[in-house]
């Protein structure tokens, strides 16, 4: 089906809730109906399997408007069906909960629930997921009215801390991870009930990291926020900036120029090798094969050195800019970029070769945490998971944007969706990568980098969707016309993808729960670099290559 | 004199301040191969020396609920354990201290008292971590203690002696590895299982329990336990090199011996993934022991049909 027989497919199930429905670009279908409808409207979607929740985005309409809205972005294939819901600012916005039809829905609704003080009918956990628990309670950032002074801490709160079951109960204990741990660099926060090693239960919070961006973002020009997005994520951070400028692009309606998409692409492919070969490492780590973990890092370092050869930069690359890229791909870069990935794939061909192999690790990796191809789609997993399923949920394939048009990858899948079929399918995934980046460096159209964005952005929403190396990555952007953005909402793959953790660490071993949080790959920060070396009385500034060897030197 | 020289053994050599030494040595070898192996540089060679002396300066944390006697006398009990199955075997290729018939047993039961503290120090320490370790540590010591006993026992049966030194004569003219090369394989796995060397390293999977049954140790409960851990790799690198490569008489074979075998288990180290306790055990009970078992009865048919 193509993209208008979906959107009509969509409208003609939504036909009996829908109180107004539009077309704001060719891609979407925009529905207006009301709350008492959202769940039956919902159940039609679902029963006729027409895509999957993508993300749910919240709005303060503002304080004249007097309203808020909720949106619900289902996605199938390229179309994009937005449910939108309204109700009034004062009293009480109250909206069905839809996480028992869709079950990743109760992180969205629990954010809403946060950000925008919506009242979710029917949610069964309403502990706070992201904003901390010393927050005063009734005050929502994401609200027009609202101040920073608003937030300011109230001590001594801790109202969502989460029940401990005390030291021992009977059998059963619970084990703590996070947010400081060793297995886990992220921080996140598990607490796995556990009889003996079998995890009978598990419950996470998050929001150890939030930082505000979305707010954040609302302060600044449209030029600015490319770079705040960008450090969402220290691993993806092309993607996210790629996402944001491409929506922004595509509101401006500027046209970008063939050879700076191109370019786009080759540095998100460098950045799916980098971080794959990253996830390989911690994961091999998890499972205690520190070798796999050193020799895939050690790897590693090609790809994070043509990144930093062709950007300037090792961790956020700043390779966008609004209407195209700032780094050239000349002769030289063309070089290393081809020698490079040469050298990487032969390397991936042996981890390819060790993970399905190597009889030690397959047993911590063969039929472990085993997702099937229903619970994939229950479960509404995105990227590599939900590749390793049978699942194809990858957005360069299944709506590809940008140079994905000119130089297209073909979506890896594997059928076992057990946790070697997660390592098949990224492994293989780079080997896809490679041969497309190396058919990209040899026809890399000519032509301008860059063209001009203006400074103000005309009216209007979009929503730009980006295959990021963990899955689908939206970006929803909405202009008032001003010189910075009326409301940004980004929903990361790993957010979707963490209802299948855990679902599955219940009843698994403990000794297998590392190994099932990595093998989803939960997005963490990257380290940073550093070129200055302060010593006492020495202060002076070093060269990669003369830290590096001072690193050597050092540690022999 | 005879104090002297007793308090000399006990002190300085071959238990005591020398081992410790040799112990912190052999450590750094099986690191620095080790890093070498996952190509890393890895550390000093005075590093393990460094950590020893970093953790007895610092300040060690007594949980409350813990119970004062166990928590400080647990590590001393470890150390002193395999200190004491030192003076048992042929250390640095010399005679072993002292002997008696029967010692091979003792030296076996002082080898367990290093696991049987740190699970006992897991469980009076009662962090989550350190429980759900103490549990892992025990239950793994179920798995290998039996089979590693049998591996030990095999080469005794061939010298027709339960004690050490005599055994090690014996070996000096009888290559065992060749004859049960078996009970070779099984010995030096079960001494990385006594070791919670990777891949037996699920009582400390970081990744899981943070440290394991120690998780609540600090400073110099921690240092002691440590320590204990160097001194019995050295004395069960000695047992089997004594008792399968050919005996050790003199240094230079001591040394050349037991560093190949710590080559082997640095490669074992780095070449294979943690197991999970149930695949511990299972390996140990389903191959392990059963193996070994069947090889003791191959012997023992032997030696009949020959007399």
């Amino acid at each position: 089906m193509n993209t208008e027989q979906l959107l009509t497919q969509a409208e003609d199930l939504l036909a009996t809730w829908s109180k107004e429905s539009t077309h704001p670009d060719p891609m979407r279908l925009d529905v207006v109906i009301s709350a008492d409808d959202l769940r039956a409207a919902t159940q039609d979607l679902h029963t006729a399997r027409w895509g999957y929740l993508s993300a749910i985005t919240g709005l303060d309409l503002g304080i004249e408007a007097g309203q808020l809205e909720v949106l619900y972005h289902f996605c199938s294939g390229p179309a994009i069906t937005t449910l939108r819901v309204r109700q009034p600012r004062d009293g009480e916005a109250v909206v069905p909960s839809i996480a028992d039809i869709i079950p990743p829905a109760s992180f969205f609704e629990r954010e809403l629930q946060e950000m925008l003080g919506f009242t979710i009918t029917g949610l069964n956990n309403n502990n706070r997921l992201f904003l901390p628990d010393d927050w005063p309670e009734g005050v929502y950032p994401m609200r027009a009215e609202f101040t920073k002074d608003q937030g300011a801490p109230v001590p001594g709160r801790h109202a969502d801390e989460m029940p401990d079951e005390g030291l021992i109960n009977g059998n059963t204990f619970v084990v703590p991870i996070g947010p400081q741990h060793p297995a886990l660099k992220e921080p996140g926060h598990f607490e796995f009930t556990v009889d003996g090693e079998i995890v009978t239960g598990a419950r996470m919070r998050l929001g150890y990291a939030h930082r505000g961006i979305e707010k954040a973002a609302e302060a600044r020009n449209w030029n600015q926020n490319l770079y705040l997005f960008e450090r969402v994520c220290g691993i993806c951070s092309h993607t996210h900036a790629m996402a944001y400028s491409m929506g922004v692009e595509k509101l401006a309606q500027v046209e970008v120029p063939a050879r700076a998409q191109a370019i786009r692409e080759l540095v998100a492919g460098l950045e799916r090798v980098h971080s794959h070969l990253l996830w390989l490492g911690v994961a091999a780590h998890e499972a205690g094969f520190d070798t796999l973990f050193m020799y895939s890092w050690r790897d590693r370092e090609t790809v994070m050195n043509l990144l930093e050869q062709i950007t300037g930069n090792r961790v956020n690359y700043s390779a966008n800019v609004l209407g195209g890229v700032k780094c050239e791909i000349g002769p030289e870069q063309a070089k290393a970029v081809k020698e490079g990935l040469s050298y990487l794939e032969g390397r991936i061909r042996h981890y390819l070769e060790v993970v399905t192999t190597d009889v030690m690790f397959l047993n911590r990796t063969r039929g472990i945490g085993t997702i099937t191809f229903d619970e994939a789609v229950k479960f509404g997993l995105l990227g590599p998971t939900a590749r390793a399923s049978g699942l194809v949920r990858d957005v360069r394939v299944e709506a590809p944007y940008g140079a994905y048009l000119m130089f297209p990858v073909s979506a890896v899948t594997e059928t076992n969706g057990d946790l070697e079929a997660r390592f098949v399918v990224r492994l293989k995934e780079l080997l896809v990568s490679c041969a497309t980046m190396n058919n990209l460096v040899d026809n890399l159209p000519e032509g301008p980098l860059s063209v001009r964005v203006p400074r103000k952005i005309p009216a209007g929403e979009t929503i730009s969707r980006m295959e990021a190396p963990r899955g689908e990555l939206l970006y929803y952007i909405k202009s008032n016309g001003g010189e910075s953005p009326a409301r940004i909402h980004v929903r990361t793959p790993s957010l979707c993808n963490w209802v299948s953790v855990l679902e599955k660490a219940v009843g698994s071993q403990l000794a297998d729960v590392p190994m099932l949080i990595a093998g989803m790959d939960p997005c963490f920060s990257c380290n940073d670099r550093m070129v200055t070396v302060a010593r006492p009385g020495d202060r002076q500034t070093w060269s990669w290559e003369q830290l590096r060897q001072h690193g050597i030197e050092y540690y022999k | 004199m005879t104090t002297l020289s007793a308090l000399f053994t006990i002190l300085i050599f071959p238990a005591g301040l020398m081992l410790i030494l040799i112990g912190m040595l052999y450590e750094w070898i099986d690191r620095k191969l080790v890093a070498r192996l996952q190509n890393r540089i890895g550390p000093r060679w005075f590093q393990p020396f460094a950590d020893i002396v970093k953790l007895f300066a610092k300040e060690q944390i007594r949980p409350g609920i813990a119970n004062l006697l166990l928590f400080f006398g647990l590590p001393v009990m470890a150390l002193s354990g395999a200190l004491t199955a030192a003076l048992y075997v042929p250390l640095m290729g010399f005679a072993p201290a002292h002997s008696f018939p029967g010692d091979l047993i003792v030296t076996i039961y002082l080898l367990s008292l290093l696991t049987m503290c740190i699970g006992l120090a897991g469980w009076n320490t009662a962090s989550r971590f350190s429980l759900v370790g103490a549990t892992r540590a025990l239950t793994q010591m179920f798995a290998y203690e039996a089979p590693f006993l049998l591996a030990l026992l095999g080469p005794a049966l061939a010298a027709a002696s339960w004690q050490v030194s005599e055994i090690n004569t014996y070996a000096a003219s009888h290559w065992m590895i060749l004859t049960q090369p078996v009970g070779f394989i099984i010995a030096l796995i079960g001494l990385m299982g006594k070791l919670e060397l990777p891949p037996f390293d699920s009582p400390e999977a970081e990744t899981e329990i943070v440290a394991g049954a120690l998780t609540e140790y600090s400073g110099r409960g921690l240092a002691i336990f440590n320590l204990g851990k160097s001194v019995e790799l050295i004395v069960g690198l000695t047992l089997i090199a004594s008792f399968y490569l050919g005996g050790v008489a003199g240094i230079l074979p001591f040394l050349i011996k037991t560093i190949v075998l710590l080559l082997v288990m640095a490669v074992l180290q780095s070449v294979l993934t943690r197991l999970r306790i149930d695949q511990t055990v299972g390996i140990w009970w389903r191959f392990g022991a059963i193996l070994v078992l069947a090889q003791i009865l191959v012997m023992i048919i032997w030696k009949g049909w020959l007399s």
